[in-house]
This record gives structure tokens, C-alpha cells and sequence, in this order.
């Protein structure tokens, strides 16, 4: 093995790591691959903290660690209609500037406590119409994927793919906890 | 034509043949393999083996890249198929798409198609009922169609026959117009739908909810240990395909077991251009084939065959089966090959919910879906201004709900801390439809498929009874549910095309005289009777009862009568 195969073999071992995200970052897309959104790195750096504000990490992985910002993404991408995608990408770009106007920074470089109550505004109502389609997309998919995700069905609340049974007449309390 | 070596037509020849691997297909194989008859059966689809091609029966949810929906653009692409409710990531690969074999829509028709081994017996919903007498003498009382040639009687030892071995969970009620039949036990009526159950005793006396009958080994029996199937695991998962066998398919039961005779011959991929009918012998002696993938033509030939292909597909098999003799299609003197095809009507839907039974939920899950409620109208006489009537499924559901209204740790607290909803009813309609001349199913003059067979042409529309029937039912349903107690009543018309019921039934239809129906008594083409069709093609009429149990038993029926005529050098 001469030095140039060896070194080319380095690289592609390394690769994964090293080079694979500065090659698809350098136009500032997105880490996610999309068909039909333009989605930037910055943007879906923004939608992590976003769905981390919504579902926080605590004892337990938050939405960002679980990636629901990109399954928002991907979802977004390929279920949802043209007109669809529009609402989207208009009300997350009215978020932007909606969060510089009123905290003079991107949403990434708030303090959490400016997180916070920017989204309790927009969870209240209170905000312009394309900014709650947005923030409805968003939370939606964002639910769905963390009640959908491994994490939740496996140790938290358990999808049983085999129940082996069907008990007609189970017995609760009124509004009992699972 | 070619010289065919004299061997290789040997190879070719069999005992019988089957054309459709899937509910009626694969019972007809098992009764000619079981009878000791070499018997080809040809499948247009790929194979599916047991277990081995069900690639997504053992996924978690969060393993589906779309969570199990349809993408935007499968929707668009394939708008038929995507209607139907069983079309998701975790099943779309038993469908046939819209894109791949195209048919000629003269009236909107969802035709929903299943092509494989065990075609849409992978599937089906699994509600097994037999037909009575009021549905069975339903023509002759209300002067529509023709007269069946059959009666229940003819067809009881049948049913009981295939529902030993089919295994179907269900109680004996004692209702004259669901017979009772050969069961396992039940999956019972949760506190709702019993509540339902007895207002429903108490305010009318004479209508009905049962535990709906199903296809799953509730308690298997001995008979399908053998067949290597194992009790219902209740996973409801049962379109993926059912590693335990839990429920009835072609491809968990009856093909199998026609397999281990050692009789059978399998051969995918094959469709089936047309019958082969020998003028001089006055009988039809094969089939004509097309391999799908190479487009390479094969003939087959036996002494008696089956036409078992999905009621539309039959029909496009014997319209296309042309000779001097039959020059407009096998069997087709009377020119009504393709007339008279009918469905179920799926349209009408009703939600409520209801405040008591908070004592109660239900745990696990319930494969048989819940009760039934089976036709209460016109039953015995007219009483109404539309012909005929309607069953009716019924649910009741309790289930835990997470409140999605906060953010934050409160939201994710709230994800995690389900509570106990109220109960939600629902029931949806299959009415019966009247078989009409004009509904009709014929070969496109102009449009052939990939392999060189007419395009189906469907022309198929609901009617004024059909509309009629929508209104009652609403209507019907709206005043049990209040007098049940139900609130929040919802009513729905889906106007939903015909065939997403995937309960098209006729065009080859049974009767007792040549000159007004295809098939007689047995099945058996009248003008050609070495030719039988037993699958949806076959029926006179529709009823309000699930049909695929009816074709089991009109399919071991037929084969019987079709071995015993062999015998007899007959046919």
C-alpha cells in the first residue's frame, strides 16, 4: 500500500465524521436531505431549539436530542401539499423577523427565558396569523414524532406490538393516570 | 401455429386448474389437491410465503419512515388506491397502484386490487356472515335480478365446512337472518357496545348487536395447529400479514395445506389472457398464458377449470375469451356476461359519544372491530320506499388522551400522562345495492394493457335506493343512538365512488335459465359447464352480509361438484 491509498483511506474512514457535513453545509442547506423545501443549516439549527422549547429535555431526551425538528422537516417535505409547504416556510420566515423585532436577536441566540415567552405568545394565540400556521405545523409533527418516537413507545409509554389479549370490560377510575 | 413437443405438453396438462390464489382461488386449490387432482393454480401476482413475505408484519411504528402515511406525492400519483384505508407505508406493497395497470373509468370506480399469491385474502377485513334466505330469496321477493338457484340449505353444509377449517370466532345467536354457524369463541362486546346492545333489545325488540363474527383463531382447534397457525395474538396488524396465522388467508391456510399434498403447482407471475375453448370437443380445454415479467405465452390445459380471479378480473377473463362459438366472450349466449354487477353501499357513517360506563375502558385489542348490527329493514316484508337494506358495523372506543395544549415541560408532562377520554360510538352502513342492467363492466375497444389484453372499461353509479337507503339509515341510526343515550351525533355521507367497498360482485351471475343468467346452480358456465366461477363474479345479488365466507363455501361446494362430475366423465 503506497502512502496515497493509505492516506485516501484515512479520509474516507474519517469521513463520516469530518468531511461529509462541511461538504453539505457549504451552501448553508440544511443537515437533513429535502426535496422541495429550502431549508438553510441556521433555520434547522433555530427549529432544534424551537421543538426543545416545546418538548424540553429534563430526566428525560427533549425533542432536539430525539431530532423531531428534522422529522418536522421531513415530514413537512413529503406529506404535505405545495400550498402546504408555503404556509410553512412563510410563517417560519415571519417568525424570524418577528423574534428580531422583538428581541433584536435570532431566535438560537435568545436566552431561554426570551424562548420561552416568545413561545408562550405564539401557544396563546397571540401572535400574526402565517406565524401560528407555522407554529401549528410545526408542534403537530413535533407531537406526533415524539409520541411516535423509540424512546417513548419502548420505555414510556410501551406500544405493545403483541397485546395477546382483549379485556372487554377493564375496570378504571374516573380520569385514572395510565 | 407452432409444433409443440408432445412431453412438454404433458408437462403442461393437469387435473384441474385454478386461476387467483386468493379467498375463493386458494380454497378451490385445497379441495381438487385434497381430492388427490394434480391442479395448477396460476397467480398474475408475485408469490407472498407465509411469513417469509410479510417484510413489515414485526415493525414498530417509529420504523416506518412516515409514520405509516401516505406521502403527497403517492397521493397524487395514485389517487384510487390511496383511498383505501388499508393503503399505508406498512401494507401499500400488497396493492396494486393505479399508475401500474390502468382501467377505463366511464363512472368514477375505486377498483382495489391485491395481486399476489393469496391476492386479497392478505387484506381482507376478516367479517365472516352467512347469507339466509331473506338474502338468498331477496330477488325473487322484490323482482330485481333473477332468482338465485340455491337456497341456504344448499349452502349450509358448506359454510359449517368451511368454517371449521377456516376458524371463525362468533357466537351463536339464534337470528333467522344470520344463521348460526360453526364457531370459536367470540371477542366480546365491550360495556358500550352491550349497553347499545340492550336499549337497542328493550326499545325495538327486534333489532340486534352480536359480538361481529371474524376470521381469527379466537381458541384455535386441532385443525389449525395442523395447518400450522397459531391463536389470534390480538395485534390488529393483520393487513401486514400475520406471522402467527391468527387469522384466514390463502397464504397462512388453504395453500399450505393444498401444498403438502404433494398435487399442487404454483406459477406466479402469470396472467391469464384467456380460456381456451376447443370447438370440436364443445368444452374449454386450457388456459392462455403470459408470463408477466418476460411476456413469454404458455398454454395449460385440463379437464376442468376454475375462474377465480377477483369478480372484476373473471369477468375481463371470460369477455376476452373469444372463439366462434362464443364471439363475445366464453360462455356469453345471452350477452349478459358483465351486466348486472353490483357493491356494497359504504357511504354512510355516524359518530356520537356517550357519558356513562366511566367504570369501564377496554384493554388489548379487538380484532373482530366490535358489534354488528345485522339488516333489520324490510326483513320480512316492504316497509319502506327503497328496496332491500342494510347491516350496520358498531363500535365503541375508549382511549387514552394526552392534552396537547401547553409547551414546554407542562406539554411533555401532558404527553406523558395520558387520562382516560369519554367513549366514542361509531357504526358505518354496507347496504345492499340492486344488480342493474346498465351497471356494467365490458373490454375497452381502443385501450390494451402491458400485456396486450382490453382494458377494463367500469360503468358503475349509485341509484335513487341507494340514496334513499343513505337517508334511512342516518335517520334510523340518529334515533337509536339517542335513545341510547349517545350525544355530539354526527352523520356523514362519504360519496364515496362505488368499489371502495372492494365488494364489486356479478357479472357472471347464477340462475336457474341460460337465457337470463352465466352460471347454474353449481357454478358451472351453462354453454360451457367444464368452466366454474366461484368468486365475486358469481353472485345474483349482493345482500347486506360480508360476502368472502359465501365464496369459501360456494368455492368447496363447486369443487366437489366439479370432482364428482370428473368421475362421472360428465364434464
Amino acid at each position: 500500500m503506497n502512502r496515497r491509498t493509505a492516506v485516501k483511506g484515512l479520509l474516507v474512514f474519517t469521513g463520516g465524521l469530518v468531511l461529509l457535513p462541511s461538504c453539505l453545509t457549504r451552501e448553508g442547506k440544511a443537515f437533513i436531505p429535502l426535496k422541495h423545501l429550502e431549508v438553510s443549516a441556521e433555520e434547522e439549527k433555530m427549529l432544534g431549539e424551537i421543538v426543545e422549547t416545546l418538548i424540553p429535555t429534563t430526566d428525560t431526551a427533549g425533542a432536539k436530542q430525539l431530532g423531531l425538528h428534522k422529522f418536522t422537516l421531513k415530514m413537512v417535505d413529503d406529506l404535505h401539499s405545495p400550498e402546504d409547504q408555503k404556509t410553512f416556510m412563510d410563517g417560519m420566515e415571519a417568525f424570524q423577523k418577528m423574534t428580531k423585532k422583538q428581541t433584536g436577536n435570532s431566535f438560537v441566540e435568545c436566552s431561554p427565558q426570551e424562548r420561552q415567552e416568545l413561545i408562550a405568545a405564539i401557544n396563546s394565540g397571540k401572535a400574526s396569523k402565517e406565524v401560528i400556521d407555522f407554529y401549528q405545523i410545526l408542534k403537530k409533527h413535533t407531537v406526533t414524532g415524539y409520541l411516535n418516537s423509540e424512546l417513548v413507545m419502548t420505555k414510556l409509554r410501551i406500544y405493545e406490538l403483541v397485546p395477546s389479549r382483549y379485556i372487554a370490560y377493564y375496570p378504571v377510575k374516573a380520569s385514572t393516570k395510565n | 401455429m407452432a409444433y409443440i413437443n408432445v412431453d412438454s405438453v404433458k408437462q403442461r396438462t393437469f387435473d384441474a386448474i385454478v386461476i387467483g390464489s386468493g379467498m375463493s382461488g386458494g380454497w378451490a386449490a385445497k379441495e381438487f389437491t385434497g381430492r388427490g387432482l394434480k391442479t395448477l393454480v396460476l397467480e398474475r401476482g408475485r408469490d407472498v410465503k407465509h411469513i417469509k413475505d410479510y417484510p413489515t408484519t414485526n415493525m414498530m411504528p417509529y420504523e416506518f419512515e412516515h409514520r405509516n402515511e401516505l406521502t403527497y406525492e403517492i397521493k397524487q400519483k395514485e389517487p384510487v388506491i390511496s383511498r383505501c384505508y388499508a393503503f399505508r407505508e406498512d401494507a401499500m406493497h400488497f396493492f396494486v397502484r393505479d399508475s401500474e395497470q390502468p382501467y377505463v373509468q366511464e363512472k368514477p370506480f375505486d377498483w382495489i386490487r391485491g395481486q399476489q399469491v393469496g391476492g386479497k385474502s392478505l387484506l381482507w377485513a376478516r367479517q365472516t356472515q352467512r347469507w339466509s334466505d331473506l338474502d338468498f330469496e331477496g330477488p325473487a321477493r322484490d323482482g330485481f335480478a333473477v332468482d338465485w338457484p340455491i337456497r341456504y340449505k344448499d349452502l349450509a353444509p358448506w359454510y359449517s365446512y368451511v368454517e371449521k377449517f377456516a376458524g371463525i370466532s362468533g357466537n351463536n345467536d339464534g337470528l333467522e337472518e344470520l344463521p348460526d354457524g360453526e364457531f370459536l369463541p367470540p371477542f366480546p362486546l365491550n360495556s358500550v357496545e352491550d349497553h347499545f346492545k340492550k336499549q337497542l333489545k328493550a326499545q325495538y325488540g327486534n333489532r340486534h348487536v352480536i359480538s361481529a363474527r371474524c376470521a381469527h383463531l379466537s381458541k384455535p382447534n386441532q385443525i389449525h395447529l395442523d395447518q400450522g397457525r397459531a391463536q389470534c395474538q390480538n395485534r390488529i396488524l393483520c393487513q401486514r400479514g400475520c406471522p402467527f396465522g391468527g387469522y384466514f388467508s390463502s397464504n397462512a391456510s388453504t395453500l399450505p395445506w393444498a401444498e403438502r399434498t404433494g398435487n399442487l403447482t404454483l406459477v406466479p407471475h402469470a396472467v391469464v389472457r384467456e380460456v381456451i375453448y376447443d370447438e370440436k370437443a364443445g368444452k374449454a380445454t386450457g388456459v392462455r398464458v403470459i408470463n408477466s415479467q418476460t411476456k413469454e405465452e404458455t398454454e395449460y390445459y385440463a379437464p376442468v377449470i376454475f375462474v377465480n380471479a377477483s369478480a372484476f378480473s373473471t369477468n375481463q377473463i371470460l369477455l376476452n375469451s373469444t372463439s366462434s362459438r362464443f364471439p363475445n366472450g366464453l360462455g356469453n349466449d345471452n350477452g349478459l356476461l358483465g351486466k348486472y354487477v353490483a357493491f356494497h353501499n359504504y357511504r354512510a357513517r355516524i359518530t356520537a359519544e356517550y357519558e356513562g360506563m366511566q367504570e369501564y375502558a377496554t384493554d388489548g385489542r379487538n380484532p373482530a372491530g366490535g358489534g354488528y348490527i345485522p339488516r333489520f329493514r324490510n326483513l320480512h316484508k316492504q316497509e319502506t320506499d327503497f328496496l332491500r337494506g342494510y347491516a350496520a358495523g358498531f363500535r365503541a372506543n375508549r382511549s387514552m388522551q394526552e392534552d396537547t395544549t401547553g409547551f414546554g415541560a407542562e406539554l411533555k408532562k401532558q404527553l406523558l400522562n395520558p387520562t382516560w377520554g369519554t367513549w366514542k360510538v361509531g357504526s358505518h352502513m354496507m347496504g345492499e345495492t340492486i344488480p342493474k342492467e346498465e351497471s356494467r363492466i365490458s373490454l375497452s375497444k381502443e385501450q390494451k394493457d402491458a400485456w396486450g389484453i382490453p382494458l377494463l372499461n367500469i360503468a358503475i353509479d349509485y341509484d335513487e335506493n341507494d340514496n334513499k337507503m343513505v337517508a334511512d339509515y342516518h335517520a334510523q341510526m340518529e334515533e337509536m343512538f339517542t335513545k341510547a343515550g349517545f350525544t355530539n351525533i354526527q352523520k356523514t355521507d362519504s360519496k364515496q365512488a362505488p368499489g371502495l367497498d372492494i365488494h364489486e360482485m356479478g357479472g357472471v351471475r347464477m340462475g336457474h335459465d341460460p337465457k337470463t343468467s352465466l352460471l347454474n346452480k353449481y357454478n358451472q358456465l351453462h354453454a360451457c359447464p367444464n368452466v366454474y366461477v366461484t368468486d365475486g363474479a358469481c353472485m345474483t345479488s349482493t345482500s347486506t352480509q360480508n360476502p368472502s365466507l359465501t365464496y369459501m363455501a360456494l368455492t368447496a361446494r363447486a369443487v366437489d361438484h366439479a370432482v364428482s362430475e370428473l368421475k362421472k366423465r360428465n364434464i
